[in-house]
């Protein structure tokens, strides 16, 4: 470790999965935590700080890894926060949390962090859950054979807490001896010559350099080559070496276990839930039945509370309009800047309520049970069974589901999940369907029960699924990776959920949201709405000056409203927007689009449903536009001057919903995907990828139907 | 045999993990020469396997539990 200690101190907290490091980083940290990057990964950089008696901490809570081997993006963090090459960057003391029940797998980690000669300290936790299976751990005897502090812990139930605390305060933490002598199994050769040269302070932390240095982008390219160079003319095999460490460490370990274990159970009975939950049959009753709960609460519950942010935001608007001398800058304020935010706050309920609800299965135990009975079925389609939550979440929105998908710890399989989700027809699909379906579609049975309006948008929903199915085995082809995929996880006990975890993250969600892709939306929504709104000045101001005249000779407020909806759809049509949409026509011809329709395609590309109002302003549809016959009326008897006939005839109705099935037309999506990608690669790729199929899916709808 | 040859509550004796780039994620899971494994659920379909492993239940593909080479125990 880096020979002086940074101000304020660094303390990296490290653990198997589920091993209640979570709670640990939740309790120490509060809510003083910051979610940050590491550069080239997509794993997130979770710090936190904690006082004690006036004096200040950083808190590193590192992702859950069994062992320092190179097995995926995680693992990799953990090498990169505790092995750098530059000392002064590795953390000053380590919080390694070990689960009581799985003391060897835990001690596996352990020694090896001993090895890398980190300054430690061991928290022995889930003390609870081992009481209960009449397993006894003398701690003293592992301090006696290891030579780092032990700490009992029950994370869960509050108690030896204080006690953490009390030992950061005191810096209670130790280098230990060698546990593993690296030296029988790499011959020192080698590792003498990468100790020199990446200037580190032990064998073991050599080794560890030679398991990571190919992997790992964070080192320079001269060292990288060097590093492979010397490790082909020694003919060095990282396999069988990790091989052959494992079995020692194993060999180690298993003797220390048997002095400081004492376990009194018999073995264990099959879990009465898990008959249940992990039946062939009734399992997926079960899963269906939470899926359903999960739907319910993003589809309905979730209404309410964004109800009322709509209604706060539009509120805010007009009291701005109202307040404040009508100019440029109110209406930037009011047309632009509040509507984008308020579009931004709008996610929160969905992001919190799917988050709290991920929260709760995960720490239940549920999760795993649940990827253990869908894994079989995504395979084929390049999905890991943990896709099942981003790809559900989707039929509600997205972005939750997009960043559920961080879950996924293969790089292919996280990639294919996020790329496809977009596809699921989201909420904001929905009205956009059922005014298009009411237009195109009768109103009538067939077989005497089947409403044709119901079946047309089940197909709708059947064909985003085919285009998630599709596009996930198409991309299974494409994208190469080297990392293998593989389920190998862990079906924890069943526990009750921790409240305050949940609480926290739900917090933690939304707060990462709202701050991270939230600036994405924000911009884009300022930039569509300045787009809209201005155009050629001379023109605009003569639209303008026209209105106003109209409106004085009018003769009732009802020629005047109409009058104004007429100038606000000359004004949208000559301005950049409006000219982007003619410009786009010849494009969008053969989809059976005018260019009236591509006005809407661009605006809407802030969010599907704007195409509803878009489409209300440019064909100067006054009133509520919750009243959807009004508009369907006004659209039915739209006539294109292209070509003379109606615009919307079935063939562009269909043509226009095909292309909302596949068209990304979501910039929130979009800043998540930046989010979660870290980097404009993947949401550029995606966007064009959407649209292409979106274009070609809605061109040979157009030429079957017309 | 091999672990996913198992039928269900059927145990085994681990013998070794045939090589294989998967064989190190199997072993620091704890699956070890010497340990004993017993068959809890199998989802459908030649879906995944649960194996009650000490303390642990652990979840495994297919193609990751036959890479445990394993003896019967009757």
């Amino acid at each position: 470790m880096a020979a002086k200690e940074h101000s304020p101190p660094r303390i990296a907290i490290i653990g198997n999965p589920n091993v209640g490091k979570s709670t640990l980083f939740n309790y120490l940290t509060g809510l003083n935590q910051k979610i940050g990057n590491y550069p080239g990964v997509t794993v997130d950089k979770k710090t936190g700080t904690l006082q004690i008696e006036g004096e200040q901490f950083e808190i590193l809570d590192l992702p859950g890894t069994y062992s320092l081997f190179p097995n995926s993006e995680d693992e990799i963090i953990a090498h990169r926060v505790l092995n750098n090459p530059e000392l002064e960057k590795r953390p000053d003391y380590v919080l390694m949390v070990i689960d009581s029940t799985q003391l060897s797998r835990g001690l596996f980690l352990a020694t090896q962090l001993i090895d890398l000669g980190v300054n430690l300290t061991i928290l022995l936790n889930m003390a609870d859950l081992a009481t209960a299976k009449n397993i006894e751990i003398r701690s003293y005897e592992l301090f006696k054979q290891l030579g780092v502090p032990i700490l009992q812990t029950d994370a869960r139930n509050q108690k030896g807490l204080e006690q953490i605390k009390e030992l950061i305060h005191q810096r209670n933490f130790a280098k230990a001896p060698q546990f593993v002598d690296i030296l029988k199994v790499v011959p020192p050769s080698i590792l003498d010559l990468v100790k020199e040269k990446f200037e580190l302070e032990n064998h073991y932390q050599a080794y560890q350099m030679i398991r990571f240095g190919a992997k790992d982008k964070s080192i320079s390219e001269e060292k990288r080559s060097w590093l492979a160079q010397v490790l082909e003319e020694n003919k060095f095999n990282l396999e069988e070496v990790q091989l052959e460490e494992t079995k020692i460490r194993y060999k180690k370990i298993t003797d220390l276990v048997t002095k400081a274990l004492t376990k009194k159970s018999a073995p264990k009975a099959k879990s009465s839930l898990d008959k249940v939950v992990l039946h062939p049959f009734f399992g997926y009753l079960v899963f269906i039945g939470v899926l359903l709960l999960i739907f319910q609460t993003l589809f309905s519950w979730a209404s309410y509370p964004m109800d009322w942010i709509d209604g706060f935001f539009a509120d805010v608007s007009g009291g701005i309009l109202a307040t404040f001398p009508d100019g440029p800058l109110t209406r930037l304020l009011a047309e632009g800047v509040v509507p984008g935010i308020g579009g931004v706050v709008i996610f929160i309920p969905q992001i919190a309520l799917l988050f709290g609800f991920l929260a709760i299965l995960e720490d239940t135990g549920y999760m795993s049970r649940v990827v253990f009975l869908l894994d079989r079925w995504m395979r084929p389609f390049g999905l890991h069974g943990k896709s099942i939550v981003p790809l559900v979440s989707g039929v509600a929105c997205a972005i939750p589901g997009v960043m559920a998908a961080r879950n996924i710890s293969n790089w292919k399989e996280k990639m294919i999940t996020i790329l496809v989700t977009p596809l699921m027809s989201c909420s904001a699909r929905l009205p956009v369907y059922i005014i298009l379906i009411g237009l195109s579609v009768p109103n009538e049975q067939v077989f005497g029960f089947i409403n044709l309006q119901a079946l047309a948008l089940l197909s709708l929903y059947v064909l985003g699924v085919l285009g998630v199915l599709g596009t996930a085995f198409l991309l299974k082809v494409i994208l190469k990776t080297d990392e293998k995929s593989f389920l190998m996880t862990e079906l924890p006990s069943y526990r009750i959920p921790r409240w305050k975890d949940v609480g926290i993250t739900m917090f933690e969600k939304s707060k990462t949201f709202v701050f991270e892709a939230g600036k994405v939306i924000l911009a884009i929504s300022i930039v569509l709405w300045v787009l809209a709104s201005y155009g050629p000045p001379t023109t605009m101001e003569e639209i303008r000056r026209q209105g106003t005249a109209q409106q004085e000779q009018a003769l009732s407020p009802e020629q005047v409203a109409l009058i104004e909806a007429e100038t606000n759809s000359l004004l949208l049509e000559n301005s950049f927007i409006g000219i982007m949409g003619r410009a786009i026509e010849p494009a969008i011809q053969p989809l059976g689009y005018d260019w009236k329709i591509g006005i809407a395609l661009i605006t809407s590309f802030a969010a599907r449903e704007v195409f509803i109002s878009t489409i209300a302003t440019i064909y100067s549809i006054g009133g509520d536009l919750k009243d959807d016959l009004t508009i369907r009326e006004k659209l039915a008897a739209q006539v294109n001057a292209n070509t003379g006939e109606k615009t919307f005839t079935p063939a562009t109705s269909y043509s226009l919903l095909v292309f909302y099935v596949f068209a990304m037309q979501c910039m929130s999506t979009l800043a998540v995907v930046k989010r979660e990608t870290k980097g404009w690669k993947w949401p550029i790729i995606q966007t064009v990828y959407m649209s292409a199929l979106a274009y070609l899916m809605a061109f040979i709808t157009f030429q079957i139907f017309s | 045999m091999t672990a996913d040859q198992l039928i269900l509550n059927q145990s085994g004796r681990i013998v070794e993990i045939t090589s294989s780039p998967l064989k190190i994620n199997l072993m620091e899971l704890g699956f070890l020469p010497g340990k004993q494994l017993t068959l809890q659920h199998k989802a459908p379909s030649g879906g995944p396997l649960a194996f009650q492993l000490e303390e642990t239940l652990l979840a495994l593909r297919k193609n990751e539990a036959a890479l445990i080479r394993i003896e019967l125990i009757s």
